[in-house]
């Protein structure tokens, strides 16, 4: 884990000089799971190498709402600050053991004071210590080459040719799918399998 | 088939067969029901106590599992477990594991091989086989079944619970020990025995912990691991002798591990229940037995009395007990049949009636018949034993009744059979005295209490009825009847005895021409003697075997010789020489006599027709028996034979005794007169010895009078036959007779009569009874010595021994003499 936020630091400072050259081509992403069925919200994430985690939306929120978190899966760069403002009538405990980020909003109602800021890459697993039934995942990832799947598991990213390594998780599970290197020349379909 | 004597036993026997049957029939099944349901009621119950501990492990798992989550859920618990905080960790399990009474407790992280636990056993937690059920049990967790584990040699009951934060990072496990405490919780609510056993790897089966007595599980172990091989969950097994069912469930199952749960449930509570049920229905079904025999044996009875009764009735009616009426008392069966053999019984009693009326009764007079009489008369004989008086027997016999019979019709004999019935039983002494006919002419009387006297009275009374003559049919007839009386107990002791000599009495009656006979034994002559001599004797007159002999008669006072007494020898081809008195008697009864005086007559006639042609002119004397002399052809016959011989009358003399003319007197004295009136010579025979009157001799035209030889033999050494001799001879001569002697045996006697005036005379001394040939040689000497002196004709007497003269001076053929 440690070796891998190395890498997308070093990555983000790429990607910043490379982007602005050229964003060419468009690459399709189909997730699907062993069975071969589309997987909705897996988090998808491509790496350079070169181009580091760009922070240009520094605060971001997660809605509690209907005792769920909104948007369940959420993707963010790495220095990105998560407001979670409670829209439900009953008070929330929002928390995360995760390693990559702990924190703790203690009974709330409203929008907190100050939103939660994530600099380390990771997933933060969110809970609720009121509500069991309620799961939240934020992907902290240090590269600005992510998406997440829609609910055919079809996701569209933007890429230049090149080489990367990338990356899918689905939230829920604990181990990510195994890093896989491709090089891009054009646009292109990449399949990704989740175990 | 079993054979009864009684319809009652039979009816009994079946019906109660039958019931006994269905109650078995009954009974059987409800045993084998009862049984079964005792076996339902063991296995619902088992299988009822298994739900219960199913659920009973259910509720304690989720208690647990409740109780555990708590922990889980804690979110200083999770915020030290999502710290890895192993020191916290496990003194917060150490603090819940004590709260919640667990064993064990440990926390296995999810992402890597953290375990965190309480237990003292490392290897419970840390051994490879530890780990790999914690796995298991987390899966298994997962899909909600239970999860027991045996750990470090001990089953537990393992509760997993998740941590969550909030996605699962890892497991709380809590381990309860599965032990006596449990199993006696799960009796209590199901009321099973409750055992468990193991299985490890390390040790083969054992007992965990039992409810049950230790000797019973020690059992159960070796049985369930049967059992378990065989793959049976439920099993009846019989242990110390009384039936279980086990329900086995497995708790645990690995390749070398296994934990058992034994619910077992005995039966015996169920079948003590059945038991006690089965023995009230038996007791019950034996206790309707016996009311439903005694129903059977009484309703039998009553339907099988009434014909026992009938039974018994008839067996009365086969008796010949017809008199008594069978009792009808109901309308049913038995009442028609009794209605039955009633009617049945009255026609057998008016048939036997009739039968007895034909078997007793004479049809044509309407008087008792023999048979009956025979009866009554051994019904008399056995009272008057008792009483020891006297009864009579009469039979009355009809004279010349056949010609009757034959002259005047078979209607006129009836009737005249009729009338002398009715007049026999109007003269009866008493309503008791009984009157039967035996035999066309024949009747006999029993007259009851009788002795001689009265007897006779009876007889005299019926002879006088019959002195005037009878009416029939507008006829006037002469009856003559003769009676034979036989007394009891004087002539006979049984009814045949009396019946007999009353015949044999009767016989004399009409032999003698007696109004009536008494019985006496002078009366008896050898009866079968007698049956084989009558058929010899007239054999022996055909076949000549019959000889004339001839005792001289001389005069007495010249000694010329006159003639003499023809006599009969018979010499039988076997007993030799029989003499007269032995079969005349039987021969006078029979009737053979006629027969032999004719043959007499003959051979006396061809004797005389031999002498006459040598010129002899002599006499020859023929005995006359009672028969003949009421033979009113005799004088006709002898008239032949005489003229056919060229006799003259007074060669032939005739004897008569006086008893043969007493027998009939009057036709006697119409034959003897028309003999006399042939001329013939008549000589009264005997005479001393019989009761005649003179007055009645008198009357009769007799020339002669033979004196008897019991006067004369002795006269010279008894003074007193000597003057009956004298007396005899003088009235003899008054009244105008010739005197004969028989029985001179010596001069001296001879002589003596000579004196007397006596004509003639035979005996020994002048010749014995000689044959023919002979008499012609005792007459040569006789003749020639006539002159000189008498001499004893000892030579010509061969035949004739001195031991014989009683036999020979009785016979009633004697030769007599004829006085020229």
């Amino acid at each position: 884990m440690l070796r891998v936020m190395f890498r997308l630091g070093c990555a983000g400072m790429l990607l910043i000089a490379m982007s602005r050259s050229a964003l060419a081509v468009e690459v399709t992403l189909l997730v699907s799971d062993a069975g071969g069925k589309p997987v909705a919200d897996a988090v998808v994430a491509f790496y350079d190498g070169k181009t580091p985690a760009i922070n240009p939306n520094a605060a971001g929120k997660i809605v509690q709402k209907n005792k769920m978190f909104n948007p369940k899966v959420t993707i963010v760069q790495t220095g990105t600050s998560i407001n979670f403002p409670n829209e439900d009538t009953v008070r929330h405990h929002v928390y995360s053991f995760s390693p990559a980020k702990k924190f703790e909003l203690k009974l709330y109602a409203g929008v907190p004071t100050n939103p939660v800021p994530f600099e380390q890459a990771g997933v933060v697993t969110l809970g609720c210590n009121i509500h069991d039934s309620m799961v939240g995942y934020i992907y902290v990832v240090d590269t600005p080459f992510f998406a997440k799947t829609d609910d055919k598991g079809k996701a569209v990213l933007k890429l230049n040719d090149g080489q990367y390594s990338y990356q899918a998780w689905l939230p829920g599970q604990n181990k990510p799918g195994v890093e896989q290197k491709i090089t891009i020349e054009g646009a292109t379909e990449v399949k990704i399998t989740l175990p | 088939m079993i054979k009864f004597k009684h319809i009652r036993s039979r009816i009994a026997f079946t019906f109660l067969t039958v019931v006994v049957a269905i109650q078995l029939a009954g009974l059987l099944p409800l045993k084998y029901a009862l049984s079964k349901h005792a076996d339902t009621l063991a296995a619902e119950q088992i299988n009822v106590g298994e739900r219960v501990f199913v659920s009973l492990l259910q509720h304690n798992t989720q208690s647990l599992k409740q109780a555990t989550q708590v922990l889980a859920a804690d979110f200083a618990f999770r915020e030290a477990v999502a710290t890895n905080d192993a020191e916290t960790i496990e003194s917060a399990l150490e603090s819940y594991q004590g709260r919640i009474r667990a064993q064990i407790a440990y926390y296995i992280s999810n992402n890597d091989n953290l375990v965190i636990g309480t237990t003292d056993n490392e290897q419970a937690l840390f051994g490879s086989n530890a780990k790999e059920d914690a796995r298991q049990a987390m899966l298994e967790n997962q899909s909600g079944t239970l999860k027991f584990d045996i750990i470090a040699g001990k089953p537990y009951q393992l509760i997993t619970v998740p941590v969550k934060a909030p996605e699962t990072i890892g497991w709380i496990v809590m381990g309860f020990a599965v032990d006596g405490r449990l199993a006696d919780q799960i009796k209590q609510l199901t009321h099973l025995d409750v055992t468990f056993v193991q299985k490890t790897h390390q040790r083969d089966w054992q007992l965990v912990s039992s409810t049950s007595t230790r000797e019973l599980s020690n059992l159960l172990v070796k049985t369930v691991a049967d059992i378990y091989r065989q793959k049976l969950s439920l099993h009846r097994v019989d242990l110390n002798g009384q039936a279980y069912h086990l329900k086995i469930r497995s708790l645990h199952e690995t390749k070398d591990d296994a934990l058992l749960v034994v619910l077992q449930g005995s039966v015996e509570p169920f079948t003590q229940d059945l038991n006690t049920l089965f023995k009230v229905m038996v007791l019950l079904t034996f206790i309707g037995v016996l009311i439903f025999a005694a129903l059977i044996w009484y309703v039998s009875r009553k339907t099988t009395e009434p014909i026992a009764a009938l039974v018994n009735d008839a067996d009365n009616i086969a008796m010949g007990d017809y008199e008594k009426e069978i009792q009808v008392n109901s309308t049913d069966e038995v009442g028609h049949l009794a209605k039955a053999l009633n009617s049945m019984r009255e026609a057998v009693l008016q048939r036997s009636l009739r039968i007895q009326r034909l078997a007793f009764n004479d049809e044509l007079t309407g008087l008792s018949n023999r048979l009956a009489f025979n009866q009554g008369v051994h019904q008399a004989i056995m009272t008057h034993a008792d009483n020891q008086q006297k009864l009579s027997v009469i039979v009355i016999n009809i004279h010349r009744f056949k010609p009757i019979n034959q002259t005047l019709g078979r209607d006129f004999g009836d009737d005249l059979l009729r009338h002398v019935g009715q007049v026999l039983k109007q003269n009866v002494l008493s309503d008791q005295d009984m009157v039967a006919r035996l035999d066309a002419d024949e009747f006999a009387v029993l007259l009851q209490q009788t002795d001689q006297a009265k007897a006779t009275r009876y007889a005299d009374k019926i002879q006088q009825v019959f002195e005037r003559p009878v009416s029939v049919q507008g006829q006037a007839i002469d009856v003559r009847t003769g009676i034979g009386i036989a007394l009891y107990p004087d002539h006979g002791l049984d009814e045949e005895s009396l019946l007999n000599h009353a015949e044999t009495a009767l016989q004399e009656s009409r032999a003698k021409k007696s109004p009536w006979i008494v019985y006496n034994t002078a009366l008896e002559i050898d009866q079968s003697e007698t049956l084989t001599l009558i058929s010899d004797l007239k054999e022996a007159i055909q076949h000549d075997q019959l000889l004339l002999y001839i005792q001289p008669k001389i005069d007495v006072t010249t000694r010329r010789a006159l003639g003499g007494e023809a006599l009969i020898r018979w010499v039988h081809p076997e007993k030799g020489m029989i003499f007269p008195d032995q079969f005349i008697p039987f021969a006078e009864q029979t009737g053979v006599i006629s027969d032999i005086t004719n043959w007499m007559l003959l051979r006396a006639c061809q004797v005389l027709a031999g002498f006459k042609k040598q010129g002899l002119h002599i006499t020859l004397a023929v005995n006359l028996s009672t028969r003949d002399l009421n033979n009113m052809e005799l004088p006709e016959q002898i008239g032949h034979l005489l003229s056919s011989h060229g006799l003259d009358a007074k060669s032939l003399k005739l004897e008569i005794t006086e008893g043969s003319l007493m027998q009939d007197p009057e036709r006697a004295e119409v034959v003897v007169k028309k003999l006399a009136a042939m001329g013939l010579h008549l000589s009264i025979d005997d005479f001393g010895t019989g009761y005649s009157s003179l007055a009645y001799l008198r009357q009769l035209p007799v020339q002669e009078l033979k004196i008897d030889r019991s006067f004369v033999m002795f006269m010279d050494k008894n003074s007193g036959d000597a003057s009956i001799v004298k007396s005899t001879i003088d009235l003899a001569h008054n009244m105008g007779l010739i005197v004969v002697a028989e029985g001179i045996e010596n001069e001296f006697v001879l002589n003596q009569l000579a004196k007397l005036g006596c004509n003639e005379g035979q005996g020994y001394f002048i010749g014995k009874p000689m044959p023919e040939k002979d008499f012609s040689i005792w007459l040569e000497r006789w003749e020639g010595q006539n002159e000189i002196d008498i001499d004893i004709g000892d030579d010509l007497s061969y035949d004739i021994n001195p031991l014989e003269i009683d036999q020979q001076a009785q016979d009633p053929f004697k030769l007599d003499n004829l006085g020229e």
